[in-house]
């Protein structure tokens, strides 16, 4: 809740110190999907996927459009989903959650028009955080180990949406990003002689909400 | 007629106060002397006052709760015979009792007293008044010699709620030496909640009748007419929501049918006037005085006074918590103050006041242990010695004495004050002409304590070379036992204290303790083999026991005076055989036995599933008629179930057609062990009997008679012994009839038959190829399959330490022997200190025996004694003899952490462990900065103050390792903060220490603890 309040603040003062120009700002929902990776255990062998389980999204943002096609968003992101494995028919999972920071440019259709079309590319950080509660022994532990701990990593967004105009200060926008970051292997962590598909991770979010142009 | 009368106050010189005057000791309680006999008394915590129905002074004391004296009297109508106030307080009503001769109906009233107001009126019965209580709805029943009145105390109305076949109480004039309620014979109390009246009439009468008055209803249950032996006197007391009721020596059901006697005093003998009972419902308490054989009251008069004795028991199953000893005897009526603090009781002198709320205040004496268990062994010389504290539950410093009457047997100091702890030595050589173990009381005395401790079992074992088995020390007096071979564990049925025992079957260790009704007596399990069956001899239900979940399931009531002895499951019917003694009731109806009566028996079919029983009209073509030793054994297959009767008649149940088909008296007389095969054999006594029960062969007497058999296939094991004091014995018969093979001496003698149990089971096994189970003197004996394989010597492969297998070991740390037959059994000890001899297996360091924790044929675990550094030899004696020396190295520390802990399916962990969570640390519950760490290792070495090796590390103060250890995490100080044996635990050490910020993140993070010049790192996973 901290790191929310630090960056509605940012994006507040962002806001006021542009207000001469073309700004945006607004506030979005939506859910979060992020395809499991598989994990092969070799104690006793075995094979598994793991990653986060889907849930809710919010973020805000505040952008400026540059010139007519060109724009900018800086925008904070709150990304809920227990991080989890399974295996045959078996699972475990473990309160999580993920911020996330980032600055996309925006390449968007005309501005003045009521309809405008735009794809979004960008990068920032991503703070991955287990939540859950510690015990000695987690179900299906020999692929991984779902951890309380605090990981930050690197992210890259890309990303693309609608935008209508319903008034001259109102948006209305309906949008989707992968966020893609290396796998938090802090908070999930592979076992003792297991390994992980991928070290990459990607994060799908369809988000829809309001803007504010002022 | 209504008469007025007024309060009248007398002068205190008139009655007595006595202080307690104990007959023999100290005693608990306040005497109050009312110079006259109480009937009946009333607790009125309102004004702080008890009311005494001064029966032969035809007036009310009035006594005192502040300082229990008697402040006033009130003069009423001659012989008030029953008391009750309303439950608001206002009314206090007298029922006098005028059942004169020549008969004279003026004389049968009721007083009603208006305590408000003072003002009084007395109303004319149609029949002697023999009762009162009152409800909760403000009326009060009534009960006369031949019907139940509603009296309206407001109105002065009487509405007669129905009658019954006249009573015939004592007529006076009464013979001399006559106390009231021996007149009456009717005594009657509301519960609690004022809903419910119990009662007794014609108590120890032919017309004695049991009686429930629902004021709910406004109904009285059909009364039960019962023979009751010994007689039930006329006292009952009701628990809060009237459920059950103690009516004399039984607790009764309130459900009038099946299993109505939920338990009764086990040992209960013919008293004309000593009883009382108060039933504590909050805290599951009944408090009560009942004559038993160690109490007989057959006065007055009395040839011998005895001590009168109040029992502090289980509501439940009458279970004895305490005893506490009582200034007089209790004659009638007792009660309990709110809160249960004190009690109040109709006595021979008129009231007895007992303080049972702050009975911690007043010294009492308990032992620390039922038995002392001392065993002689192949390391023994010289005397052996074990601790026994002595202590007051309330924390009092009280003088006790103990003293024992056996030469070889010595208690040092044999008097002190508690808390003291003494040591009980025996010499061996005092018991050197003995084979098996003498059982020899401690008796503990005091002239200040209120209670009376129990006796402290002292038992001697001196089993010789050739002897062989474990003994697992069960104090008390066990019924049954029976081994589970599918979930590994032993079942032991302990009487005395009413408790199913359940043991784990690897290490004999006490797992389970479930209480039972009262006086368990037999087991067998349910024919799915999930469902154990408790028979009982003084409750007319059968416990159910889900031996998954060890837990009760249920129980099933038996038909009205059936207590089942002994109950056995076939394939069609599970069967019962209980004592029973019905019999016609002189005022109608069903009529049984309640008490100790013998018999005879009868077959009950009972339902372990539906928890229902009914009695079997016959047994096949036969009378179903057995006498009160009648004992059933399942056969393993359920096809068959053997009945055996002490008079020599044996049946036989076949499940296939379910009846009973063969019924035969080829003996006049038959005891001891009672089993059925799965083959068509059968084992009574010492006879084999075919599959039609024809006697078919006989057992070798000449080591003693048969007291258990266990079928193995088509043949056996039996145990056998002489004498309760010598060895038993074990013979191996692998096929029926046969001459006995292998006959081997076991340690201890198999037990005779306890009460209800004729027939003995004595031994039962495990799964094949581990361990046979005997009961014995002690308890029950472990007996290894291969009992009779050839011993050898044991032989010693290596030694190391017990934490992680290492060879680093010190002094006092503890240590695994591995090696090969280095004991018959395996055995773990819970025993504190250690023992240094185990199931017939020691080891010495440098000629030293050391404290013993397991032993197994291939490893024994040990603690090495602290005076042992550098180069030691280390031996084990065995039966088979003594082991050639094995040399190893201690050094002075050898920290090492334990790698046992478990979490989940997870073994092998260190014992590392996070205070925040209290878990070990393992890569799912990692280490972070400023975690509190306790480590747990053994071989850190001497401590301050020193502990004797085989004792626990004490609290008080901790004992401190001399050599204060270091610990790091990824190279970064933890900060120690206490370093020294582990409270409670032998040869077990503890670290607390702090986990600081920065220390390096890892999933393989060295945790290294170093002591002197020896360190031991571990790896533990460390994140932020």
């Amino acid at each position: 809740m901290k790191t929310i309040g630090n960056a509605i603040l940012l994006l507040t003062a962002l806001a006021a110190g542009g207000s001469a120009q073309d700004w945006e700002f607004g506030i979005d929902g939506g859910y979060s999907i992020a395809p499991a990776i598989s994990v092969t255990a070799t104690q006793p062998a075995g094979t598994a996927t793991t990653g986060f389980a889907p849930g809710a999204a919010f973020s805000v943002y505040v952008g400026e459009n540059k010139s007519r096609f060109v724009g900018g968003e800086l925008r904070y992101s709150y990304i809920m989903g227990d991080a989890r494995i399974n295996s045959g028919g078996a699972s475990t999972t473990f309160g999580a959650v993920a911020n996330e920071v980032h600055y996309d440019l925006i390449f968007h259709t005309s501005s003045k028009a009521r309809v405008q079309l735009f794809v979004a590319l960008g990068g920032g950080v991503k703070i991955f955080e287990g939540t859950g509660v510690e015990a000695a022994y987690q179900p299906l532990m020999q692929y991984a180990y779902l951890t309380k701990t605090r990981e930050v990593k690197p992210m890259g967004s890309v990303g693309a949406g609608i935008k209508f105009l319903l008034s001259k200060r109102l948006v209305f926008r309906i949008e989707g990003r992968d966020y893609i970051s290396p796998f938090p292997t802090e908070v999930i962590t592979p076992a003792l002689g297991a390994t992980f598909s991928r070290s990459i991770m990607h994060n799908f979010v369809p988000m829809a909400g309001f803007g504010f142009r002022f | 007629m209504r008469l007025k009368g007024c309060l009248v106050a007398i002068g205190l010189g008139a009655v007595l106060l006595t202080a307690s005057a104990p007959l023999d000791g100290a005693s608990f309680g306040t005497v109050v002397s009312i110079g006259g006999q109480a009937s009946d008394i009333v607790l009125d915590q309102m004004r702080g006052v008890v009311y005494v129905a001064n029966f032969t002074a035809n007036r009310i004391d009035v006594v005192s709760t502040a300082d229990n004296t008697i402040h006033s009297s009130m003069n009423v109508a001659p012989q008030p015979g029953a008391l009750a106030m309303s439950m608001d307080g206002h009314y206090l009503l007298a029922a006098h009792y005028g059942n004169w001769s020549p008969t004279d109906p003026q004389r049968n009233l009721i007083t009603l007293i208006d305590l408000t107001s003072g003002a009084r009126q007395t109303f004319i019965m149609g029949a002697a008044p023999l009762g009162v209580a009152f409800l909760a709805n403000g009326q009060a029943l009534i009960v006369t010699t031949s019907s139940f009145v509603l009296f309206n105390p407001a109105s002065g109305g009487m509405q007669t709620v129905t009658t019954f076949a006249a009573l015939a109480p004592l007529a006076l004039p009464a013979p001399s030496a006559t106390f009231p309620q021996q007149i009456t014979e009717t005594a009657l109390t509301a519960s609690g909640d004022g809903n419910t009246v119990w009662g007794l009439g014609g108590a120890g009468t032919a017309s004695e009748i049991v009686f429930q008055y629902s004021a709910v209803l406004n109904q009285v249950a059909p009364p039960l007419a019962v023979q009751s032996i010994p007689p039930l006197l006329p006292r009952v007391s009701v628990n809060a929501d009237g459920s059950r009721a103690m009516i004399g020596y039984a607790v009764f059901g309130s459900n009038f049918g099946s299993g109505v006697v939920l338990a009764q005093y086990p040992d209960p003998v013919i008293s004309l006037n000593i009883a009382g009972s108060a039933i504590d419902s909050a805290n599951g308490i009944i408090y009560a005085q009942i004559p038993d054989t160690a109490y007989p009251a057959t006065g007055p008069p009395f040839t011998a006074r005895n001590i009168p004795v109040l029992y502090v028991m289980d509501a439940a199953n009458l279970k004895i918590r305490e005893r506490l000893t009582l200034p007089e005897d209790m004659v009638g009526r007792a009660v309990l103050s709110n809160f249960g603090q004190t009690l109040y009781a109709v006595s021979e002198s008129g009231l007895m006041v007992l303080p049972v709320g702050a009975v911690n205040q007043y010294p009492r004496l308990v032992a620390s242990q039922e038995d002392v268990l001392i065993q002689t062994n192949v390391c023994g010389n010289g005397v052996l010695s074990q601790p026994l504290t002595i202590a007051d539950p309330g924390g009092n410093h009280t003088a006790f004495s103990i003293s024992v009457s056996q030469a070889g047997v010595t208690v040092t100091p044999s008097s002190g004050v508690t808390p003291a702890t003494v040591q009980v030595s025996v010499n061996p050589a005092a018991f050197q002409n003995q084979a098996g173990t003498a059982s020899i009381p401690l008796v503990i005395t005091s002239q200040t304590a209120v209670n009376q401790p129990q006796h402290v079992r002292l038992l001697v074992s001196n089993p010789g070379s050739n002897q062989r088995g474990t003994i697992v020390n069960v104090p008390g007096r066990v019924s049954d036992i029976m081994a589970d071979p599918v979930r590994n564990l032993v079942y032991v049925l302990r009487q005395d204290t009413d408790q199913l025992l359940v043991y784990d079957g690897t290490t004999y260790a006490l797992t389970a303790t479930l209480p039972t009704a009262t006086t368990p007596t037999r087991m067998n399990f349910a024919i799915d083999g999930q469902h154990l069956l408790v028979g009982h001899e003084n409750a007319q239900v059968i416990d159910v026991f889900d031996m998954n979940t060890l837990r009760q399931s249920g129980a099933i009531g038996l038909p009205f005076g059936h207590y089942a002895r002994s109950v056995a499951a076939s394939n069609a019917s599970t069967l019962a055989v209980a004592r029973n003694g019905t019999a016609s009731s002189a005022s109608g109806g069903a009529s049984a036995w309640v008490g100790v009566l013998p018999g005879p028996s009868e077959v009950d079919r009972v339902d372990p599933v539906n928890l229902v029983s009914a009695t079997l009209p016959a047994l096949g073509v036969w009378q179903n008629q057995l006498s009160a030793d009648a004992t059933l054994a399942p056969a393993p297959n359920g096809a068959t179930i053997l009945l055996a009767d002490s008079n020599g008649n044996i049946m036989l149940y076949a499940a296939t057609g379910d009846t009973f088909v063969a019924s035969r008296r080829d003996f006049s007389v038959l005891q001891g062990a009672i089993a059925a095969s799965s083959y068509g054999s059968y084992i009574v006594g010492d006879n084999v009997l075919n599959g039609s029960v024809v006697p078919a062969g006989v057992l070798d007497t000449s080591v003693g008679a048969t007291a258990g058999f266990a079928f193995v296939n088509q043949g056996g094991f039996r145990l056998s012994g002489a004498s309760a004091s010598g060895p038993g014995a074990m013979e191996n018969l692998p096929a029926l009839p046969s001459a006995a093979v292998r006959p081997t001496l076991v340690v201890e003698s198999p037990v005779t038959p306890g009460v209800g149990n004729v027939f003995t089971r004595a031994i039962s096994p495990l799964a094949v190829g581990t361990n046979l189970i005997a009961q014995t003197t002690s308890g029950f004996t472990v007996v290894a399959w291969s009992y009779d394989a050839v011993v050898t010597l044991p032989t010693i492969s290596s030694v190391v330490n017990a934490a992680n297998g290492g060879q680093a070991v010190a002094p006092g740390g503890l240590i695994s022997i591995m090696g090969q037959q280095m004991s018959l059994v395996t055995l773990a000890t819970s025993q504190i200190p250690l023992p240094t001899a185990l199931a017939q297996s020691c080891v010495k360091v440098n000629g030293t025996p050391v404290p013993l924790l397991l032993v197994s044929n291939q490893q024994i675990n040990a603690q090495l004694p602290y005076n042992v550094t550098g180069n030691a030899a280390l031996t084990i004696m065995t039966p088979g003899g003594e082991s050639d020396s094995f040399y190893f190295t201690v050094s002075a520390t050898a920290p090492t952490v334990f790698m046992s802990g478990t979490a989940g399916p997870l073994t092998g962990l260190a014992a590392v462990v996070r205070w925040n969570n209290g878990e070990l640390v393992t890569p799912t519950n990692p280490i972070h900065a400023n975690d509190w760490l306790e480590i747990y290792l053994t071989g850190m070495g001497a401590t301050t103050p020193a502990v004797p090796a085989g004792q626990p590390g004490p609290s008080n103060p901790f004992a401190v390792a001399q050599a204060l250890p270091s610990v790091t995490l990824g190279g970064h100080a933890l900060t120690v903060s206490y370093a020294g044996m582990a409270p409670g635990e032998v040869g077990v050490y503890q670290i607390d220490a702090l986990v600081p910020p920065g220390v390096p993140t890892g999933i393989n993070v060295p945790l290294e603890i170093s002591q002197g010049d020896v360190s031991t790192p571990i790896s533990e996973r460390v994140v932020n």
